[in-house]
């Protein structure tokens, strides 16, 4: 009974320490929800121009999936630079507003879009980073057989920021951040026991939650 | 004797993973491009892939081996067409008729690849280098012209080594669509040949 008190207790501990923060950040020219039509598509879109950090693709389709709706489509990546090649490869996507405007000055990019019932674009930015590893763990083979001894853990810290663009009145429609972290665990009892904080998938339930309280459908 | 039979058991495995290390790599590209979102000029060009282009075959290294052929003769076909009114593929240059406006003549300078264990960063890196020999249908020569273009996997966690050196070229065989859609008539001697061409049609 002892044991198994201590056992819970324990545990609850270290899930407890496995839990992580998130902070969403946004910001609004108005309060007004965004009016997307029926059959209208939104697309989310991760830069890849940085050099050296891509947006996570696991991440990208997380928030795909939070912000899937029954009245309207969230366009996946693929589908959306493989609609306007080449126009958002990492080369030639418009980074800024202005950029977007010249682009779609563009007969053949604008009927494109509206072909395709492309009405927004959320551009996805940020990654998970790593630090503070501390501890130390230790694993070992002999006749006897094999087991970990220790205990090692690090900090993790997922920064996301979305930006939505409307792409038939191109403007800036809303801009949300989202930071989240947590402390990951690694207990060496004979076996390793991870015990890893979840901050990318809180940062995608975040701001999937957000974004998606943004978009109202608008019966035509 | 026991003793012995163990090390050669050992010595078998150790040799059989140096030899998977060391082995060879022949990875083929299979990807086909969408068309591209663009107004072509009214312009006609042929566009000259030989056999060796058609079929060429990357060696970046001794150990690896990438079939890029096929989808760069459809990337650049798709490219080609976005940007003129009307192309027409040929594979060598005798066969080139003589009303295209222009000729083109791509062909691969390089390849190179960089991986992890040579980088030390989380990715496979691909560039391929393109030349492309621009001339008139009278065998003028205007330009030749570089190009560029660069490719990396996201990150190469999960990815087995063939997998993620196959993504890596098909994101820089995309970005030499992507450099070849955005800068084909701002390159200078093309721009200059498009105004003479422009101004004799005035005079006419």
């Amino acid at each position: 009974m002892k044991y198994l008190a201590l056992t819970i207790f324990a545990a609850a501990v270290a899930l407890s320490g496995c839990g992580s923060t998130t902070t969403v950040d946004d910001y609004r020219p108005t309060s007004e929800p965004i009016d997307i039509g029926a059959g209208e598509k939104v697309a989310i879109l991760g830069r890849r121009d940085a050099g050296h950090y891509e947006t996570d693709r696991d991440f990208i389709e997380c928030l795909a999936g939070k912000m899937d709706h029954s009245d309207f489509h969230v366009m996946s990546e693929q589908e959306f630079i493989d609609a306007l090649y080449p126009w958002f490869e990492p080369r030639t996507a418009p980074k800024h507003l202005k950029r977007l405007k010249r682009l779609m000055e563009e007969p053949v990019i604008k009927e494109k879009v509206r072909q395709q019932k492309i009405r927004y674009l959320v551009w996805l930015d940020g990654e998970v980073e790593s630090h503070g590893m501390s501890g130390a763990m230790s694993c070992g083979m002999g006749p006897a057989g094999a087991g970990c001894f220790g205990y090692t853990s690090w900090d993790k810290n997922a920064m996301f920021e979305a930006i939505v663009w409307d792409l038939v009145d191109l403007t800036e429609e809303a801009r949300i951040r989202v930071d989240s972290e947590g402390t990951s665990y690694v207990i060496g009892i004979v076996a390793p026991i991870p015990l890893l904080t979840p901050v990318e998938s809180q940062a995608c339930a975040g701001m999937g939650k957000q974004l998606q309280s943004y978009f109202t459908q608008e019966v035509q | 004797m026991n003793h012995r039979h163990w090390s050669i058991g050992l010595l078998m495995v150790a040799l059989a993973i140096t030899a998977g290390c060391a082995s060879n790599v022949s990875i083929r590209v299979d990807e086909t491009f969408p068309e591209v979102v663009a107004e072509p000029r009214d312009l006609n060009a042929t566009l000259v892939m030989d056999q060796a282009f058609q079929t060429y075959q990357a060696t970046p290294n001794s150990k690896t081996r990438i079939l890029i052929g096929p989808p760069q003769v459809d990337l650049l076909t798709k490219a080609f067409s976005g940007l003129f009114e009307q192309v027409e593929v040929v594979s060598s240059r005798g066969l080139a008729g003589p009303n295209a406006d222009l000729v083109i003549i791509p062909s691969v300078r390089e390849v190179q690849l960089s991986t992890p264990s040579e980088s030390y960063l989380n990715v496979y890196e691909v560039w391929i280098k393109y030349n492309l020999d621009i001339e008139t249908a009278d065998g003028v020569p205007i330009d030749s012209w570089f190009l560029p273009a660069y490719g990396k996997t996201p990150s190469s966690y999960l990815l087995s080594r063939t997998t993620a050196i196959e993504d890596a070229a098909v994101v820089a065989l995309r970005d030499a669509g992507a450099k070849l859609m955005l800068d084909f008539f701002r390159i200078p001697a093309i721009n200059g040949w498009l105004q003479q061409r422009q101004a004799m049609r005035a005079e006419q």
